[in-house]
């Protein structure tokens, strides 16, 4: 039973870095927006690369 | 989800059957092609603003816009794209940024902006990519559910350009002024919710786990540790987390009212000071973990509740879109030279150029230019009016067939839509509050459980145990806490609320649910609701005889396919369905006012208001009407069976109204003509128990008065704003499974009520048997709450029939 004195404090920490974690996220917006996220994970990341010079100001008007 | 799955429409599938536009996935009639890269014609086009849109995307090199779209399905339905060439000059304008936008400590700009047209996850895609398609654009972060999109840009950025991009992408940007300390204060408040129940949870799970080691048998040094960690965790849950609870039970008592809170917050501060005197008494026993757990469940299922009612709000945050397209004004008296402003900036004498599909600003008369305006918004009237010059115009009202300058003579509050605006404003201030059920019912269990406690503990007193008295009295306090009670109202609401939204019912309050159950005399408006609310051709007849059908509607189609009038709309959807083909003209002509002629094979062709004319010979006449909706007959009768006065209101003349009435079952008695938006009003307010369905401005202010206010889809923003139900799929037969809905759920709520008043009477038999223990209301309580949510989620057979 001795290892409760270990197992305990390690067990409140543990809670309370997740608490701490919770509340850091939440202050910074992090569920702010609980709709839009969830979608973003069906687009690829990995999708080819745009050409940006293509694509500055300019061009666009002049198109 | 669900929702969002079933849009899931595979592209392959649908365009074996029909052609579908590539760009915004609507039928297509007419298909153009990108004649260059597509000469096969793979891809159709609804129209050239859907095409352009893409030979723009396919030049910046975006063409997985259409890979992700089709990957991943429809979010919602848009329209075609239609492409104007705005420059969006007066956002750069200094007064209007500093309005609408604000800096951060990095000297970058913030704006938002809502966007017409965003449908699909591709568009999430292609808004998220601002950043590296245009210069000097730090962030754009779109809220998909919303259609609201934050872009900040860099000291050197414009936001005329940002909107330029949008607009040649095909969505189409307006501006959204902010209250930046009201926004800033909602999303603390969110925070702060959303930690609250994060805290709870956390504080009720390390209870529960230390108490459930406590029940299991811990003694000696183990038991004072777990006791005394069952303390710590539940001091922030009771504090932070519960706070909420002892602010509403104050309020009410301040107010000299009951409210559910009250018996909440007395278990609360009850059980704290029960266990608190245990614990520095030495004695290892305490009601924390039901009450955390409690704390918990509770702000949980008020949190779904707000969420789901936000959504609906935020339907009628969309502001006031026709006041807020950019708009050209004269910068002269010659009437040559036009700049661009915001609606905002209109004052009284300026002359403004209002092209066709636009809303007007301001009342006023026209200065040049003839064409069609559709009042019907405004007056109720189905049929557009002609309007020339020196004709007066009204704000709300919008231009249907082609462009006009009209001179601004009555601005904002002073137009007729701005007084209709201040009179609903004024007659949401005046709704009487109605008394949430839950409270009425807490007033009794109040008044039941103080007057148990005090009769157990007079019981004790007399019997010579004071201390025990005291005990036995306290701790019924606490475990009749009406937990059950409390939870399953909101659960119930909730799940009926998501499930209307699913299916195109947007309702603003539970309240309304509640109040619709008490509804006698529903009243209809004629345009847009029970009619379609735009003409549609009745019947042709064939002056001569001899006439091939097929050369009839084929002359329709050539002539009147690019006239935006109705009814050459209606006429061109007629032809079209009767197999009518386009053909060359020549000589085309279009007077607004008159007509449309032109030449087809040699032959001189005229359309007007009296028909189709071949070489000055009448070859065909047609009848017009605003049609009935399908489901309106039957709708009617469902209310009718369900004892309820239906009466139908409309600003159109008498005849068409009774022909109307007579079509639908409505006794002519019951429909009323020729009303004004105030006679409306009028004629609600003194009738009790009144449910008011509409769309227009002109049903506004009676939407505003009615005991509930119904605007149907198409509505304007305002009617939406006065409304307390929204419908978002046409016709009427949502109105009946509204009905029906809100019948249900207070049955369910009743049914809820039953048994958590059941499970409030065992602990009540339990504590007055002096039975009661920890881990006995341990065990009741979650048992109850989880029969009062699975109660809410069985629903009733009503409720499933309705759902599927």
């Amino acid at each position: 039973m001795e290892i409760i004195a270990l197992l305990l404090p390690l067990a409140i920490l543990l809670g309370l870095l997740f608490i701490g974690g919770f509340i850091w996220m939440a202050y910074h917006g992090q569920y702010d927006d609980l709709e839009t996220p969830k979608y973003k994970m069906l687009i690829d990341a990995n999708q080819k690369k745009i050409k940006k010079n293509h694509l500055s100001k300019k061009d666009v008007r002049d198109e | 989800m669900k929702n969002f799955m079933k849009n899931l429409a595979s592209p392959e599938k649908i365009q074996q059957k029909i052609l579908m536009c590539c760009h915004c996935d609507e039928f297509v009639f007419k298909a153009v092609y990108d004649e260059k890269s597509d000469p096969d014609h793979h891809k159709p086009f609804c129209c050239m603003g859907c095409l352009t849109v893409y030979q723009i995307l396919s030049q910046k090199g975006l063409e997985d816009y259409y890979d992700i779209k089709n990957r991943t399905g429809i979010y919602r339905r848009r329209s075609p794209v239609e492409i104007q060439s705005l420059q969006y000059l007066f956002i750069n304008d200094i007064a209007f940024m500093n309005e609408y936008s604000y800096l951060d400590a990095n000297q970058y700009r913030t704006m938002e902006f809502y966007l017409e047209g965003i449908h699909c996850l591709g568009c999430l895609w292609l808004i998220e990519k601002f950043p590296s398609l245009v210069e000097n654009v730090i962030s754009a972060k779109l809220d998909l559910k919303k259609s609201i999109v934050k872009v900040t840009i860099s000291k050197e950025g414009s936001f005329s350009t940002v909107a330029q991009e949008f607009n040649q992408l095909g969505y189409k940007p307006h501006p959204l002024k902010k209250n930046q300390d009201g926004e800033h204060l909602k999303t603390r408040e969110e925070r702060q919710f959303l930690l609250r129940i994060g805290i709870a949870a956390a504080g009720a799970n390390n209870v529960m786990l230390y108490a459930i080691s406590l029940y299991a048998g811990a003694d000696g040094f183990f038991a004072s540790i777990f006791n005394s960690l069952t303390v710590i965790f539940a001091i922030p849950v009771f504090s932070y987390c519960a706070f909420p609870f002892y602010k509403n039970a104050w309020q009410s008592l301040k107010n000299k009212n009951f409210s559910i809170d009250m018996p909440i917050a007395v278990s609360l501060l009850i059980g704290i000071a029960h266990g608190m005197f245990n614990y520095f008494t030495g004695i290892h026993e305490n009601y924390f973990d039901s009450l955390t757990t409690l704390v918990f469940l509770l702000l949980l299922s008020r949190y779904f509740l707000k969420k789901i009612q936000e959504n609906a709000l935020s339907f009628q945050d969309l502001h006031f879109f026709y006041l807020g397209e950019s708009l050209l004004r004269a910068t002269d008296k010659t009437l040559l030279n036009f700049e661009e402003v915001h609606p905002k900036y209109i004052t009284v004498n300026d002359c403004i150029k209002i092209s066709s599909g636009n809303f007007i600003p301001a009342d006023g008369k026209i200065i040049k230019g003839t064409t069609h305006v559709n009042t019907s918004l405004l007056t109720g009237e189905s049929i557009p009016q002609e309007v020339g010059p020196h004709d007066s115009v009204f704000a709300g009202t919008q231009n249907i067939s082609s462009e006009i300058i009209m001179q601004a003579l009555k601005i904002k509050n002073e137009t007729r839509l701005g007084m209709i605006l201040n009179n609903v404003e004024n007659g949401q201030k005046i709704k009487a509050p109605v008394v949430e059920l839950t409270d009425k019912v807490s007033k009794y269990f109040i008044l039941t459980v103080f007057g148990l406690a005090l009769g157990l503990f007079c019981y004790h007193a007399f019997h010579g145990n004071l201390i025990h008295a005291v005990e036995q009295s306290l701790i019924l306090l606490i475990v009749t806490c009406p937990c059950a009670l409390a939870l399953s109202v909101p659960l119930t609401f909730t799940r009926s609320l998501t499930k209307a939204a699913e299916h195109g019912i947007i309702i603003k309050s539970d309240i309304v649910l509640q109040k619709i159950t008490k509804i006698k005399n529903i009243f209809l408006d004629k345009t847009g609701t029970i009619t379609h609310g735009k003409l549609s051709v009745n019947s042709m007849c064939l002056p001569k005889n001899n006439t091939p059908i097929k050369k009839i509607f084929d002359v329709i189609v050539s002539l009147e396919s690019d006239s935006k009038h109705p009814t050459a709309k209606a006429l061109v959807e007629y032809a079209t369905i009767k197999g009518g083909v386009k053909n060359e003209v020549t000589h085309h002509l279009e007077i607004p006012g008159v007509g449309v002629s032109g030449k087809i094979n040699h032959q001189f062709y005229e359309i007007n208001k009296h028909g189709v004319f071949e070489n000055a010979e009448h070859i065909a006449k047609f009848n017009f009407i605003d049609d009935i909706r399908n489901d309106s007959k039957n709708t009617i009768q469902f209310l009718l069976s369900h004892n309820l006065k239906v009466h139908m209101l409309s600003g159109d003349n008498k005849s068409v109204v009774l022909d109307v009435a007579k079509k639908v079952n409505i006794s002519p008695s019951q429909s009323y003509s020729e009303l004004s938006p105030e006679e409306k009003n009028v004629l609600i307010s003194k009738t009790p128990h009144s449910m008011m369905v509409g769309d227009g401005a002109n049903d506004a202010i009676a939407l505003a008065n009615s005991h509930v206010g119904v605007a149907v889809l198409g509505a304007m923003d305002i009617s939406l704003k006065a409304a307390d139900v929204y419908l978002t799929t046409p016709g009427l037969s949502s109105v009946a499974k509204l009905i029906t809905l809100s019948k249900e759920t207070m049955k369910i709520i009743h049914r809820n009520l039953f048994l958590s008043l059941i499970y409030n009477s065992i602990s009540v038999y339990l504590a007055l048997r002096g039975w009661i223990s920890p881990w006995a209301a341990a065990i009741i309580m979650p048992l109850s709450s989880l029969t009062v949510f699975l109660s809410s989620l069985y629903g009733t057979k009503k409720l499933r029939n309705l759902w599927k």
